[in-house]
């Protein structure tokens, strides 16, 4: 690309910036900028002059009402994050008393009090316990001899009261009862170091209330489109983030019709965070799509034939968040990557990481602000490293020695004072030479070829910093179309500027800026157009409709003379909008002629949405309610579900009921039908029995016969402890005869094997001395016995398979210590699954050999914890 | 309540100013020419400290919206600018300035030298450093227009010339203008800026007057002057007029190797390339290797069908001669790591077949110089071009694998 041969004139001062700083809300209006003498045309005398600002540009005209869905709302309901009333103090007489711009105030103390209230056990649990006698709530008087020792509370709770009243009251006294209670128990009422709580609340809460401020995290976006390579069906697909933590990655196929149309389900990846950002460049027909999340960054690969399934290449970890992931538009395969330790990475997939830069400080003047950001530039060796502060560009291959100041926030710029780098932007695509850099005022178009001075400054006037941009490149001769889009906001801002001036008779031109700036929907202004709902429902629509964009992506498609522009918009609730703009033809790209004014005011947008958009927000709406619908509360018993705890794969358990279990509950089903009943539980004759041998103890009734006999002649406890000894003695033997078949084995096994089974012993042994002799006692957690290994006397129907107690092989000491729980923790573990386990009286134990075999896992077959049988609990004796 | 509001002035002049911003911004300009026309009602109260006022507020949206309104004219936007001028005092000249760039825009060139004169006779108080930067370019877009007006008196004389006739009263006009011009000129490229525009027409003055001293003094300081910009046309002015003045090739070069310093992928590259391998010196041809091979470094010359055959030709005269080998293997050195995938994919192959035969040839040929006959690149591009039958290609495919021994010694 060629070097413009005349620049628009401008002055180049160095140093920091002069003029005064502030939101200028009417600055980008009614200002040429500068002008330039295009070169007169053979025929003109006269030569023409085309401005820097205010040259004509194409029309684009929003094709309906209002941003439509493009995909449904997923299931799980969307927790909004913090408002500035949840975490600010909010007192008519506070913002009295403090005027000013530091108008906020943490409501520290109200965050603290929820913590309390909400986890009372963490905060004063034992304590609470120890003292609950020496605390009366009530409000009689108290007693003589009961006021030495109790607390009346109710007095203490009236003075916070008033307290609470007189709140933000400059001549505020604390009541001296409160005062005496909080001297005499700070030190030692609390479970957690009180200052120390307190420190990481403070420290959270500022953090919180920074990110309501600015979320820089979100810059440029997590919403991509990759248009499809065969050019002959107008699809492609876009990459999101979705779930209820955002955490899992969705290339969805889109079929851009009248409105888009999701297509097929999409494919899906879980990640281990939430997204952040959604990169994506094509290289060699292929795309590259990056992800970042706060310590994760990702690269997948997809190909550009439709249908083509995303697959993905590598991921890296790093120990201080990322704030930046960019794809090379250059070299497949490559990224470049960002922390806030101010660390800058090329990340090649073949090669691996390259350090290119490590500075904690910014580049040009101090800023506070950790936030780093990394491009590619025209030269694919070459990446510009950004601050706050300005931009900077090195070469990978000695990025020490070889680099220069692309951008700096500075006289020479000419930007105004606390003006802040937002998002940088490579507009390779458009011009291979430029750059697109967006400060919380300006947006400006650089040349690398000549650094430092922008090409092109325009006061974008947003109320949001623009942290979303995305470039349409427009055929040679016709504009190339930036959108700009902030986060809390919503706001879209569609610009266009030209490289080449075809005004100038052919001639090369600088960078001017066509037609006038032009707003787009927001997704939360379909709100209006929504069928109206019940008050509350209407309140959560809205909040969810003004969550804060997330993401930006547009595409142009032509189609012929038709040219339409759509555009996507991604919120932090997971909701992809999208509106199309058409391209009018009424107005030719030409300069502006002599008198002759610029054409007037486009048609508005339509009042009302299309019935087929409206279709698309009735079904949106449904979708929505259906996902959000609270689960029934208060009917289900607690539970505590064990995928919390656990992967899917740990909790894979057999398919369905087993053969066995089936039988036995046609069994059941039968006799109970016939009002007759079971005696045995025996599998029936008939059936071939599918296990070794079912065991049934020769001698006598099955156990839980014995054991409700005994307990009805009132002997129980007696049988209790014959049936310990009973299983102590049985243990014991298991072992013996274990320990001898593992001396039998040492010979034939390799060192590795033994070292596993010696290990597995020990562990039993701790394990058994952790437990003591509790967990022998009658309510001890029932047994569920594994696939295959039913007894014969114990009634499978008794525990149903969505019974919520544990799985008991998941507390087996191995599995737990394959899961990396360390042994200090796995009896609370266990314990704390316990409580969740009541139960069903405990079945009896298998006997015999099989008994043996159950209970001794075999060294091959620990490992495979889904598969392992239970090993028995109670193991007294050892 | 709503007596509040009725009574906060402040509140409801935000209000307004949101609804035009609003309508701006969906190019209602209709509508927000009538709230405009409310929103004046606060210049009566116009005590803020803001950093832009009620009266650049005014001027701003009312400029945009006559820009864009269907009914407005020239007539009626000079009439509203001239309006705006006295209402802000302190930014008189920059409203001058935007008006006569409106003028000028428009092509009423005379009004606006008119404008230019009054702006530039206009004084109050002391000037701020703004101000006295927007007085400078008023005089220097004057002095534009002096020029403008000098060459269009230059054309017309030497047509009168050429008839053997010659007018004095036009002469003396064209010299007046010359100096109105020189003066204003002079001014403004002396301070630190981008004024390719104003130091294009002075050196077009001064070369014409035969003032060359002056004009090279000028364009070295532009280009060479360190308060300024690293404007690569500063450069490409001076090798210009170098180039006019038929300066040696040395200086040719010289001035050319700085511009290559600064910019590597300027479009001059390839007249330097061209300009340095027809040098005698065994270092210039070597300087020429290294800027072809920086030019094609960068994305914007991928394509670029004229530096692919520099490229190739040098390559293949190397090659033939078995000397200077060296030279490319250094060259390759730093790019051999990311040049296959950069410039030599399979995809690439493909597409340049497709798309540009010619250009395919010489990238072929480089490719299979550097990496061997087995290259993708240039298996793809030689077997496609057998199968067309294009003897060029035949020809290709012969060198390549005639020199295939130079490949080893290169990645070696």
């Amino acid at each position: 690309m060629e070097f413009p041969a005349t620049l628009f004139p401008s002055y180049f001062g160095a140093g920091p910036p002069r003029e005064e700083g502030g939101p200028a809300p009417f600055a980008g209006w009614g200002e040429h900028g500068q002008v330039l003498q295009g070169v007169p045309g053979r025929r003109q005398v006269q030569p023409l002059f085309v401005p820097r600002r205010g040259a004509t540009g194409e029309l684009w005209e929003a094709a309906d009402a209002a941003a439509v869905p493009v995909l449904l709302p997923s299931a799980g309901r969307w927790i909004p994050s913090p408002a500035p009333q949840d975490i600010l103090y909010h007192s008519g007489l506070c913002r009295k008393l403090r005027p000013g711009k530091s108008g906020a105030t943490l409501d520290f103390a109200r965050q603290l009090g929820h913590f309390f209230v909400d986890h009372p056990e963490d905060a004063f649990g034992s304590l609470g316990r120890l003292l609950h006698k020496n605390f009366y709530l009530g409000n009689a008087k108290l007693k003589r001899p009961a006021r030495n020792s109790t607390i009346r509370m109710t007095a203490l709770v009236e003075d916070i009261d008033r307290l609470e009243a007189r709140r933000g009251c400059p001549r505020q006294h604390l009541a001296s009862r409160l005062r005496w209670f909080s001297h005499l128990c700070r030190d030692w009422l609390f479970e957690v170091p009180l200052g120390l709580l307190a420190d990481c609340l403070h420290e959270e809460l500022a953090q919180q209330w920074s990110d309501l401020l600015f979320d820089d995290s979100l810059t440029a976006g997590a919403l991509a489109w990759l248009p499809s390579e065969d050019g002959g069906t107008p699809v492609g697909r876009l990459v999101h983030p979705g779930g209820q933590a955002m955490n899992h990655l969705y290339f969805q196929d889109v079929v851009l019709e009248e409105l888009p149309q999701a297509r097929g389900s999409p494919a899906q990846f879980e990640l281990s965070g939430r997204i952040r950002q959604v990169a994506a460049a094509r290289v060699d027909g292929q795309d590259f799509v990056g992800v970042r999340s706060d310590y994760h960054c990702g690269v997948w690969r997809v190909p550009g034939k439709t249908g083509a399934a995303p697959a993905p290449l590598q991921v890296i970890r790093t120990d201080v968040p990322a704030s930046c992931l960019t794809v090379s538009p250059h070299l497949p395969g490559e990224l470049s990557v960002c922390t806030q330790s101010g660390t800058v990475y090329l990340w090649s997939v073949e090669t691996g990481l390259q350090q290119l830069r490590h500075d904690p400080q910014t580049m040009f003047f101090r800023d506070h602000s950790p936030w780093r950001w990394s491009d590619f530039t025209a030269h694919p060796r070459v990446l510009s490293c950004a601050d706050r502060t300005g931009l900077q560009c090195l070469d990978a291959r000695a990025p020490k020695r070889c680099h220069f100041d692309l951008f700096k926030v500075g006289e020479e710029a000419g930007c105004q004072q606390g003006e802040r780098v937002v998002l940088p932007m490579y507009l390779g695509k458009a011009h291979p030479s430029q750059y697109l850099v967006t400060t919380q005022f300006s947006m400006y178009v650089l040349d690398e070829r000549l650094p430092l001075v922008p090409v092109l400054k325009w006061a974008h006037m947003m109320k949001a910093p623009p942290l979303f941009a995305h470039l349409m490149p427009g055929k040679p001769g016709r504009s190339h179309k930036v959108l700009l889009g902030a986060s809390r906001t919503q706001e879209l801002l569609l610009l266009q500027y030209r490289v080449l001036g075809v005004s100038s008779g052919g001639s090369q031109s600088a960078c001017q800026l066509a037609g006038t700036p032009q707003k787009l929907h927001n997704i939360a202004g379909c709100l209006q157009h929504l069928p109206t709902q019940l008050p509350h429902r209407q309140h959560l629509l809205q909040q969810r409709l003004a969550a804060p964009a997330a993401g930006l992506a547009a595409t142009l498609q032509e189609d012929g003379p038709h040219k339409s522009m759509l555009i996507f918009q991604l919120s932090e609730a997971g909701d992809v909008f999208c509106q199309r703009l058409t391209h009018k033809a009424a107005e030719p790209p030409a300069p502006p002629l002599r008198d002759e004014e610029p054409c007037a005011s486009p048609q508005p947008s339509p009042a009302v949405p299309s019935p087929a958009a409206a279709l698309r927000y009735r079904q949106w709406l449904r979708a929505l309610s259906r996902a959000c619908r609270e689960p029934p509360r208060h009917t289900r018993p607690p539970s505590l579900s064990q995928r919390r705890l656990f992967t899917r794969r740990d909790l894979e358990g057999p398919a369905g009921p087993s053969s066995l279990q089936r039988q036995m509950r046609q069994r059941l089903r039968q006799t109970m039908q016939e009002g007759g009943r079971i005696q045995r539980w025996e599998p029936l004759a008939l059936q071939p029995p599918p296990l070794p041998q079912t065991l049934e103890p020769a001698e006598g009734p099955d156990p839980l016969s014995t054991r409700l006999t005994a307990a009805w002649a009132g002997d129980w406890e007696q049988w209790w402890e014959e049936r310990t000894s009973f299983s102590v003695a049985q243990r014991q033997r298991a072992l013996r005869e274990r320990r001898r078949r593992q001396k039998r084995a040492k010979g034939r096994r390799s060192l590795s094997a033994s070292f596993t089974s010696s290990l597995t012993y020990q562990s039993e042994l701790s394990e058994l001395s952790d437990m003591g002799p509790s967990l022998l006692s009658p309510s001890h957690p029932p047994v569920l016995s594994q696939e295959g290994s039913t007894p014969a006397g114990s009634p499978p129907v008794r525990s149903p398979p969505t019974s919520p107690a544990p799985d008991e092989a998941l507390l087996s000491s191995q599995s737990l210590r394959c899961r990396g729980i360390p042994k200090e923790r796995r009896k609370t573990l266990r314990d704390y699954l316990s409580v969740w386990a009541e139960g069903p009286p405990e079945p009896p134990e298998p006997l015999g050999s099989q008994a043996s075999q159950l209970c001794i896992p075999s060294s091959q077959s620990q490992l495979s914890s889904a598969s392992q049988p239970r090993r028995k609990r109670p193991r007294m004796g050892f | 309540s709503s007596n509040e509001h009725k009574l906060n002035f402040k509140k409801s002049k935000e209000a307004c100013l949101s609804y035009i911003q609003d309508a701006l911004l969906q190019k209602q300009w209709k509508r927000s020419a009538e709230f405009l026309t409310c929103y004046v009602e606060s210049l009566e109260k116009d005590y803020s400290r803001e950093h832009i006022g009620p009266s650049e507020m005014i001027w701003r949206i009312g400029t945009e919206i006559l820009w864009h309104h269907s009914q407005s004219n020239v007539k009626e936007f000079s009439c509203f600018m001239e309006q705006m001028k006295t209402l802000g005092v302190k930014r008189y000249l920059k409203v001058c300035l935007e008006h006569v760039f409106r003028l000028l825009c428009n092509g009423h060139i005379d009004e606006a030298y008119q404008n230019l004169s009054l702006a530039e006779s206009w004084r109050f108080g002391e000037q701020t450093a703004i101000q006295d930067k927007e007085m400078k370019l008023i005089q220097a877009y004057r002095g534009l227009l002096d020029y403008c007006s000098w060459s269009k008196q230059k054309n017309i004389l030497l047509e009168h010339g050429e008839d053997g006739f010659s007018d004095l009263a036009v002469e003396r006009e064209m010299h007046s203008y010359f100096r109105k011009a020189a003066v204003n000129l002079k001014e403004i490229i002396k301070i630190p800026g981008v004024w390719d525009v104003f130091v294009k027409c002075y050196v077009d003055l001064l070369e014409f007057y035969g003032d060359h001293n002056e004009a090279r003094q000028v364009l070295n300081e532009y280009a060479y002057n360190s308060k300024f910009p690293a404007n690569p046309n500063a450069h490409v002015y001076l090798y210009q007029f170098l180039e006019r003045q038929g300066e040696s090739k040395k200086s040719l070069i010289s001035a050319l190797k700085i511009l290559h310093d600064i910019v590597p992928s300027h479009e001059l590259m390839i007249d330097f390339n061209t300009m340095l391998q027809k040098s005698k010196k065994r270092k210039k041809r070597r300087l020429g290797l290294e800027v072809i091979f920086a030019a094609l470094d960068y994305a914007g010359w991928k394509e670029n069908a004229k530096a692919w055959s520099c490229l190739a030709r040098q390559m293949k005269q190397i090659v033939i001669s078995e000397k200077h080998l060296d030279w490319i293997k250094q060259e390759w050195n730093s790019r051999k790591d990311w040049w296959p995938g950069f410039h030599f994919s399979r995809y690439l192959a493909k597409r340049n077949w497709q798309e540009n035969k010619s250009l395919s040839y010489e990238k072929a040929l480089v490719a299979g110089i550097l990496l061997g006959k087995d290259c993708k690149y240039f298996k793809y591009v030689s077997h496609q071009g057998c199968k067309a039958q294009l003897k060029r290609f035949r020809m290709l495919k012969k060198f390549v694998t005639r020199h295939n021994p130079v490949y080893l010694r290169i990645s070696g």
